[in-house]
C-alpha cells in the first residue's frame, strides 16, 4: 500500500504544475491572448467568494450552535443502541455525526480518539476511514450552490446524507473485515 | 429539505442548551453561592493591609471532589495567584495562565478578573497566625446558563469564520478561474468534453453534447481524485456556473447540479486528506485500501440515491426543466 500511496502522491505533485504551464503554453500556440484571458477569468474570483458568504454564514453558524449546545452527545446516546444493531460501535458515533457538518471539527474528533483509544485501535481506524472517504456535505452544499445562488437544493442534501450514512457503515464493516 | 435540517439544527441547539443549563441549575453543579475551602500561601513578608500580594493557592483534591460532588480531581492542587484588597472585600485571583480543571475553567467564563483569570471573593479569611499557609474559603460568581452563552458565542464566532473562509478563497479562485478562461479560449475544455463524454453523459443526461460544463466537471473530478481540494473547488464552482447557464430557473437546482453535488459530497478522492496524514502519519498506509473501497462504494450509492430520489414526485415537480415546459 505504501507504493500505491507514494505513486498517487507523486502523480498529484504534477497535476497542478502541469496545468499551470500547459494551459498558457497551449493557449499561446493557439494564438489566444493568454494574459488578457487569464485576467479576464480571474476577475470573477472576488465575486464568487463574496457570493458564497451568505450561504456559508447560514450553514456554519447553525452548525456552530449545534456543536456548542451539546446536542451531539445527546444524539450519540440516543442513536447508539439503534446503530449497535447493525454492528456500529457507539465509540465512533460522534465522528459519524460530525463528519458531514464540519471538516476541522471531525479532524478534532480523530485527534481526540487517538488520545483516548490509541493510534492502533480499531475505533481510530474506523474514524480515519470515515474522515478519508467522505466530504463535509454541508460545506460543499453551501459553497457550490452558493456560488450560483441556488437556494432550492431539491434532493441534493438527502442524496448527500444517504451517501454519507452508507459510507459510515461501510467504513466500519471494511475496517472490521480487514483488521478485526 | 435543507429548510428543515437548517431550522432543526438551530432549534435543537436552543432546546439542548436549555436542557443542559436547567440540569446544571437543578443539580447545582457549580455550587453557586457556596464557598470552597482553599489554603492561601502568602510570602513571609505578608502584611494584612497590602493591596496586592502574590500568593500560591492550594486546593486539596479531596476537598474539591467533596465540594463539587465529582469524581474528577484537579491535576495539580496548586496555582499561582494574587490576593487583592478591594472595596468589596478580599478577592482571590488565579493567574490567567494557569491550566484549571474543567469545572474551574467553566466557572472562570463567568467569574473572572479583567485579565481573564478565575477570580472569587474570599470569605472566612482569618488574620495571620504566624504561619504563611492561611486557611480560607472562596466564593465564585454565580454560574448560570453556560450553554446558552456558548451557543450565542458560537453563532457569532462561526459567522465570522464563514466570511473568513469565503474571503480566503478569493486568491485560489482567481488563479484557477483565470487558468480556466485560457483553457476555454484555447479549446482545451472542448477537447476534454469530447474525451469524457462517453463516461459522464449517462450521469448528466441533461447537458447538451459539446457543452463545456462536462469538461469542467471532468476537471473537478480529476482534482478531487488526487486530493487537490484547492483546485477542485474552483473547477466545481465553474462547472456549477455552466450548469446554471442551462438552468431555466434562477434559484432551483437542476438534476445535473444535484448529481455534481452528490458526487462531490461523496468525495471521490483516492489520496487521503492532508489533515488525516498529519494526524496519523505513516499509519495511513494500512488504511488506503479501506478508504478506496469505502469511497468507491459510497460514490455508487450517492449516484444511485440521486437518481432514485430524482424520480420521487416531489423532486419531479420541482425539476426546473419540467417546470419550464
Amino acid at each position: 500500500m505504501e507504493l500505491v500511496r507514494q505513486s498517487i502522491a507523486l502523480l498529484s505533485f504534477f497535476v497542478i504544475p502541469t496545468m499551470l504551464v500547459a494551459f498558457p503554453l497551449y493557449g499561446l500556440y493557439k494564438r489566444v491572448p493568454v494574459y488578457e484571458a487569464f485576467v479576464d477569468g480571474a476577475k470573477e474570483g472576488f465575486n464568487v467568494a463574496v457570493r458564497i458568504i451568505p450561504y456559508l454564514v447560514a450553514i456554519l453558524f447553525a452548525i456552530g450552535m449545534f456543536r456548542a449546545s451539546g446536542a451531539m452527545d445527546f444524539m450519540a446516546d440516543a442513536l447508539g443502541p439503534l446503530l449497535a444493531l447493525v454492528g456500529f460501535p457507539a465509540e465512533v458515533l460522534p465522528m459519524a455525526i460530525i463528519r458531514p457538518l464540519t471538516g476541522s471539527g471531525s479532524a478534532g474528533v480523530v485527534a481526540e480518539m487517538i488520545q483516548v483509544y490509541g493510534e492502533d485501535s480499531l475505533f481510530v481506524k474506523m474514524a480515519a476511514v470515515m474522515f478519508g472517504s467522505t466530504e463535509t456535505t454541508f460545506y460543499v452544499v453551501a459553497v457550490y450552490f452558493g456560488a450560483v445562488n441556488i437556494k432550492k437544493t431539491r434532493h441534493a442534501v438527502p442524496a448527500g446524507l444517504t451517501a454519507d450514512f452508507a459510507a459510515m457503515l461501510i467504513a466500519v464493516w471494511t475496517v472490521r473485515l480487514l483488521f478485526g | 429539505m435543507l429548510n428543515y435540517i437548517w431550522s432543526g439544527l438551530i432549534v435543537a441547539s436552543l432546546v439542548f442548551a436549555l436542557w443542559y443549563d436547567l440540569g446544571d441549575l437543578a443539580a447545582d453543579r457549580y455550587r453557586n453561592g457556596q464557598a470552597l475551602p482553599v489554603d492561601v500561601v502568602v510570602p513571609s513578608t505578608y502584611l494584612p493591609d497590602a493591596r496586592t500580594v502574590d500568593v500560591t493557592i492550594q486546593v486539596d483534591p479531596a476537598d474539591y471532589q467533596a465540594f463539587y460532588g465529582t469524581e474528577a480531581a484537579p491535576a495539580t492542587g496548586s496555582y499561582g495567584g494574587t490576593l487583592l484588597q478591594t472595596a468589596e472585600g478580599r478577592q482571590l485571583r488565579f493567574d490567567a495562565t494557569e491550566s484549571l480543571p474543567e469545572l474551574f475553567a467553566t466557572i472562570a467564563t463567568q467569574s473572572q478578573s479583567n485579565d481573564g483569570g478565575l477570580q472569587g471573593t474570599l470569605v472566612d479569611f482569618g488574620p495571620p497566625t504566624g504561619s504563611t499557609t492561611l486557611p480560607a474559603t472562596v466564593r465564585f460568581e454565580r454560574v448560570r446558563f453556560v450553554k446558552m452563552n456558548a451557543i450565542s458565542q458560537a453563532a457569532l464566532d462561526f459567522a465570522t469564520t464563514a466570511a473568513e473562509i469565503a474571503l480566503g478563497l478569493i486568491g485560489v479562485l482567481a488563479l484557477f478561474l483565470g487558468l480556466l478562461k485560457i483553457g476555454e479560449e484555447a479549446g482545451i475544455i472542448h477537447a476534454l468534453v469530447r474525451l469524457v463524454r462517453p463516461v459522464l453523459k449517462p450521469l448528466f443526461p441533461e447537458i447538451p453534447e459539446d457543452h463545456p460544463a462536462l469538461g469542467m466537471i471532468a476537471l473537478n473530478l480529476t482534482a478531487n481524485v488526487f486530493g487537490l481540494g484547492n483546485a477542485a473547488t474552483p473547477f466545481g464552482i465553474k462547472a456549477m456556473e455552466q450548469l446554471q447557464e442551462l438552468n431555466p430557473t434562477e434559484d432551483t437546482a437542476t438534476n445535473s447540479m444535484v448529481m455534481l453535488l452528490a458526487i462531490n459530497t461523496a468525495s471521490v478522492q483516492i489520496m487521503p486528506p492532508v489533515l488525516l496524514l498529519a494526524l496519523l502519519g505513516l499509519q495511513i498506509n494500512q488504511l488506503i485500501f479501506a478508504i478506496i473501497i469505502t469511497t468507491g462504494l459510497s460514490l455508487v450509492i450517492a449516484i444511485a440515491a440521486t437518481k432514485i430520489y430524482g424520480r420521487f414526485p416531489g423532486s419531479r415537480a420541482s425539476d426546473p426543466h419540467r417546470v419550464a415546459e
